[in-house]
C-alpha cells in the first residue's frame, strides 16, 4: 500500500532522511518512531507531498507520487503536528472548502459532515471561526475533515499532541476502525504506549536511518531486552541507554 | 538586572537574523537599505529646496519655516502616539512570550520598564530615522550651530519618551474596555480613516494654487493666519520653541521649554507605570480569555446565506470563495480598499482640476498627451494596488498552506484561481480610472477607445505578475499579509511592473502618435506606417501574453519546489 525505496533528502549539508526503504501493506497499522530530529517528519512530509525527495521514490496505492500527485493526495488523509488551518473560515466552511477541494458531492455530504463534527464534538462549534478554537479543537477538526473524503491512507504525525484523554481514545478507537476497514495508517509518534498498543509493525529511524523494523514482538527479541516495555527496546535501538546517567542531584 | 535580561531575546534575535539569515537576508538587508537611503536623500533634497525657498521669501519665509517644523513635530507626535499604541499591544499583551514571562518571578516593575523601554525603542526608530534628513536641511538652510544638533537631541529624547507613555497608558485604557486584539483592529481602522480625511483636506485645499498669482490675495490671508501662535499646550510647541532659537533669532528662551518637556516626559512615565501597575495584572487576564466569534449564524440568518454560506462547488469556486471569506473577515485587509476608493477620487479630481485652458500649447494637443500619459498613471495606480494585494495573494495561505500542498489540488490551479480572484476587480478598477478620466479629459475618440482597451489588456499583465511573482517569494511565515508587500520581492514586482507598463505605452506612442498626425493634417496613411502600427500593436500584444503567461509559469515551479 505505502512503498518507500532508498528515499533520501538532504538539506544543503545535512542528509535528514537517507537512503529509507520500507514497505506498510494494506490495512496495517505501522508507527513510525525516532529521537528527536531524527528525520521521522522530514519523511511525512515527504509521504504527504509537501516536500519533495532528493532521490528515492515513494509508491501509494500503487501510485507513484511525483508521477501522480493529485492521484495519489486523493487517497490520502494527511494529519500535521500542528494544526495550522484558515482562522477566517468557520468550522463548517472549512468542512464544506475541504469536501469541493477533493471533489466529494452527492446526497449524504451533509450529513456526512454533521456526523464527524459531532463525533469530534464539534458540532456546536461549527459555525464559529476557527481562530477561536482551541489547539485540541483545531487537532480534531483536522481529524474530522481528513476523514471526509473516505481515504484509503492515513499519514498522521503525532497523532496524540494536543488531545484530551477523551480525544485520545476517540482516536485509538478511529484507528482501530480504520484497520478494520483494510485502511492503512502510517504513523510518527513519541508515544511508545500507543505504538505498542496499536501497531501492527514499527520502524525505528534514528539519524535519518532505518535502524530497526518488525512487530513490537520482533523488536524486543532484536534488541534483546528482558524488559517488556517497548520504551527499553527503543532506548537500546536508538542508543540512548548507553548514555551514563548523570547524577541528577543537582536539579 | 532583570529588565536588561527581559530585553536580551530581541537583541540576540536581532543578531541572530543577522548571522545565520545567510545570502538571503543580506541581500534584503542591503536592498532595504538601499531604498532607506533613497528614500532619505529624497526626503532631504525636497525639505532643503522647500525651505531654501521659504528662506528667499522675505516676510513670510521665517514663518513658513516655523510652522512647518511644528506641523513636522505635531505630525510625529501623533504617528508616535498611535505607532506606540500598536506596538504596546503586542508587547504588553499579545506577544507569544508573555505567558512564558508570566510564570517567571519578574515584577510587573521590571517587566513595565523592560517592556516601555521596547515599545519606545520599536516604535520610534522610524519616525527617528525620517526625522533625521528633515532636521538636518533645517540645520544646513539657517546654518544651525552645533547648539542646534545638542538642543535638537535633548528634544527628541524627552519628546519620544512621551508619546511612548502617552501610547502605553492609552493602551492600558483601551484593553480595559476592548479584548486586545480588537483593540488593534480599531485602532488601524481608525488610523486609515484618518488618513483618508487628511489626504482628502490636503487635496481639496489646492496647494498648488499658492503658485498661482491670481490667487495670491487668498494666500496673503493665509499668511496672516500662519502667523498665529500655536497653542501652548500641545508638545509639539513645545519642541518647535526648544530648538527655533537656535536656527533664527527668537524672542522665547528655548531652555524654558525643553525643561517643560523634560518634566512632562518624566511625569508621563510615572503616571503611565501608576496607571499599569493599577490595570495591568487584571487587562492581561482579559486579554487570554478566548473569544467566541459567531460568524455562519449570524449570515444564516441573513438573505445573504446563499451567497455567503457554506456552498457545494467546484475546486475553483472553493479557492475563490475561501480567498473571499478571509480578505472580508481580515480588517487590516478589506480597511485598505477605503484607501484605495480615496485614492480613485483625488487621481480622478486631478484631472478635473486641472487648468489645461492656460497651457502654451493647443488644448487638443495637451488633452490627448495628457490622455497618453494617463495609461501609464493609470497602471501605476493599478500596480501599487498589485503589490499591496495581488502579490500577497499567495502568502496569504500563511501557515496553512500544506493543506494546499497535502490536497489533490495542482499549484496551477492554487494559482489561478488567485489569478482570476483579483483580475475581476482589477479589470473594473482599470475601466473606472481609464473611462472617467479621458471623460473629465474630454479627448478624442482615438484615445477614449485606446486607453481602456490597453489598461483592460495590461491588467492581465499586472494581475499575472503579481501572482507569479508572490509565488516565486512566498513567506507564509509573514505575522501579517500587508508586511509580504515591502520585501524585497515586492519591490521586484513593482520594477517589473514599471518596465512592462512603461513598455506597453513606449509601443503604443508611435503608432499612436502617426495616426494622430495624419487625422490632423487629414492625410492617409501609407502601407509601411499601417505595417508600423500593426507591428508595435501586435509586439504589444506578445509582450502582454509573456508577461501573463511567463510568471504564471515561473511561479508555479517555484512554488512546487518550496520548502519552507
Amino acid at each position: 500500500m505505502i512503498q518507500l525505496e532508498n528515499l533520501t533528502k538532504c538539506y544543503q549539508q545535512v542528509t535528514a532522511v537517507d537512503n529509507v526503504s520500507l514497505r506498510v501493506n494494506r490495512g496495517e497499522i505501522y508507527g513510525f518512531l525516532g529521537p528527536n530530529g531524527a528525520g521521522k517528519t522530514t519523511t511525512i512530509k515527504m509521504l504527504a507531498g509537501v516536500l519533495r525527495p532528493t532521490s528515492g521514490r515513494i509508491s501509494i496505492d500503487g501510485l507513484d507520487l511525483r508521477q501522480h500527485a493529485v492521484e495519489v493526495k486523493r487517497r490520502v488523509g494527511f494529519i500535521p503536528d500542528r494544526p495550522f488551518l484558515y482562522e477566517k473560515l468557520t468550522g463548517l466552511e472549512f468542512m464544506t472548502f475541504i469536501a469541493n477541494i477533493y471533489g466529494i458531492n452527492g446526497e449524504h455530504l451533509d450529513r456526512r459532515v454533521q456526523r464527524l463534527l459531532e463525533l469530534f464534538e464539534l458540532a456546536e462549534w461549527g459555525n464559529e471561526l476557527v481562530g477561536s478554537f482551541s489547539h485540541g479543537m483545531k487537532q480534531r477538526l483536522i481529524m474530522s475533515s481528513a476523514l471526509l473524503h473516505g481515504p484509503r491512507v492515513f499519514i498522521v504525525d503525532e497523532p496524540m499532541v494536543g488531545l484530551d484523554p477523551k480525544g485520545a481514545r476517540l482516536i485509538k478507537r478511529i484507528f482501530r476502525e480504520l484497520r478494520r476497514s483494510e485502511m492503512t495508517v502510517f504513523m510518527s509518534t513519541h508515544t511508545l504506549g500507543i505504538a505498542e498498543e496499536l501497531c501492527d509493525r514499527i520502524g525505528i529511524i534514528q539519524k535519518g536511518k532505518l535502524v530497526a523494523e518488525g512487530t513490537v514482538a520482533e523488536l524486543k527479541q532484536a534488541a534483546g531486552q528482558e524488559d517488556p516495555h517497548l520504551e527499553s527496546v527503543f532506548l537500546h535501538l536508538t542508543g540512548a541507554d548507553a548514555v551514563s546517567p548523570e547524577p541528577l542531584d543537582f536539579i | 538586572m532583570n529588565v536588561l535580561t527581559l530585553l536580551a531575546p530581541r537583541w540576540w534575535a536581532l543578531k541572530n537574523g543577522f548571522l545565520f539569515g545567510g545570502r538571503r537576508t543580506l541581500i534584503k538587508t542591503t536592498s532595504l537599505l538601499a531604498m532607506a537611503i533613497g528614500f532619505w536623500v529624497g526626503i532631504y533634497v525636497i525639505f532643503y529646496r522647500v525651505l531654501s525657498y521659504f528662506q528667499a521669501v522675505q516676510e513670510f519665509g521665517d514663518i513658513l519655516a516655523y510652522k512647518l517644523l511644528s506641523m513636522v513635530f505635531l505630525t510625529f507626535f501623533g504617528l508616535l502616539i498611535f505607532s506606540n499604541v500598536l506596538v504596546a499591544l503586542s508587547t504588553f499583551f499579545l506577544s507569544q512570550d508573555l505567558s512564558t514571562i508570566h510564570a517567571t518571578p519578574v515584577s510587573l516593575g521590571e517587566l513595565f520598564a523592560a517592556r516601555f523601554v521596547e515599545t519606545l525603542l520599536e516604535s520610534s526608530w522610524m519616525v527617528l530615522l525620517f526625522g533625521i534628513p528633515i532636521f538636518t536641511a533645517y540645520g544646513l538652510t539657517y546654518r544651525g550651530s552645533g547648539l542646534y544638533y545638542l538642543s535638537l537631541l535633548s528634544v527628541m529624547i524627552p519628546y519620544l519618551v512621551l508619546a511612548g507613555s502617552i501610547g502605553v497608558t492609552l493602551t492600558m485604557l483601551l484593553v480595559q474596555i476592548f479584548p486586545a486584539q480588537r483593540t488593534r483592529d480599531i485602532l488601524f481602522l481608525l488610523f486609515i480613516l484618518l488618513g483618508i480625511l487628511l489626504y482628502f483636506l490636503f487635496r481639496f485645499m489646492r496647494p498648488e494654487r499658492l503658485v498661482d498669482p491670481d490667487a495670491f490675495t487668498d494666500v496673503v490671508i493665509y499668511f496672516r493666519a500662519l502667523s498665529a501662535p500655536s497653542s501652548a499646550y500641545l508638545p509639539s510647541t513645545w519642541a518647535t520653541e526648544s530648538v527655533w532659537p537656535f536656527l533664527r533669532p527668537s524672542s522665547t528662551p528655548g531652555g524654558f521649554y525643553q525643561g517643560f518637556l523634560w518634566m512632562t516626559a518624566g511625569a508621563s512615565v510615572v503616571v503611565s507605570a501608576f496607571v499599569t501597575f493599577l490595570v495591568y495584572p487584571q487587562s492581561w487576564s482579559k486579554s487570554q480569555e478566548a473569544r467566541r466569534i459567531v460568524i455562519g449564524r449570524l449570515i444564516n440568518r441573513t438573505p445573504l446565506a446563499a451567497v455567503l454560506g457554506p456552498r457545494r462547488g467546484s475546486q475553483f469556486t472553493a479557492l475563490m470563495g475561501k480567498d473571499f471569506k478571509t480578505f472580508f473577515r481580515d480588517n487590516s485587509q478589506w480597511s485598505q480598499l477605503l484607501l484605495i476608493f480615496a485614492l480613485i477620487v483625488v487621481y480622478l479630481y486631478n484631472y478635473s482640476v486641472l487648468p489645461l485652458e492656460r497651457a502654451r500649447m493647443p488644448t487638443f494637443y495637451l488633452q490627448n498627451l495628457i490622455a497618453f500619459l494617463n495609461m501609464g498613471l493609470a497602471g501605476f495606480v493599478l500596480a501599487s494596488i498589485g503589490v499591496r494585494f495581488i502579490f500577497p495573494a499567495v502568502s496569504a495561505e500563511g501557515f496553512s498552506f500544506w493543506i494546499m500542498q497535502t490536497s489533490p489540488i495542482t499549484l496551477g490551479r492554487l494559482l489561478w484561481s488567485k489569478f482570476f480572484f483579483y483580475l475581476a476587480p482589477l479589470l473594473l478598477l482599470g475601466q473606472i480610472l481609464a473611462i472617467a478620466s479621458n471623460e473629465l479629459l474630454q479627448v478624442a475618440p482615438l484615445m477614449r477607445w485606446l486607453t481602456p482597451i490597453t489598461i483592460f489588456w495590461m491588467v492581465f499583465g499586472i494581475t499575472a505578475l503579481g501572482i507569479g511573482m508572490g509565488a516565486v517569494f512566498p513567506n507564509f511565515k509573514a505575522e501579517n499579509v500587508a508586511q509580504v508587500a515591502t520585501g524585497f520581492g515586492g519591490l521586484l514586482y513593482m520594477i517589473l511592473a514599471m518596465s512592462f507598463i512603461v513598455l506597453i505605452v513606449v509601443l503604443e506612442a508611435g503608432p499612436v502618435y502617426t495616426l494622430f498626425m495624419a487625422q490632423v493634417q487629414q492625410r492617409s496613411l501609407s502601407f509601411v506606417q499601417w505595417l508600423y502600427i500593426g507591428g508595435c500593436f501586435f509586439l504589444g500584444v506578445v509582450v502582454n501574453l509573456a508577461v501573463v503567461w511567463l510568471p504564471m509559469r515561473y511561479g508555479i515551479r517555484k512554488l512546487a519546489d518550496y520548502e519552507g
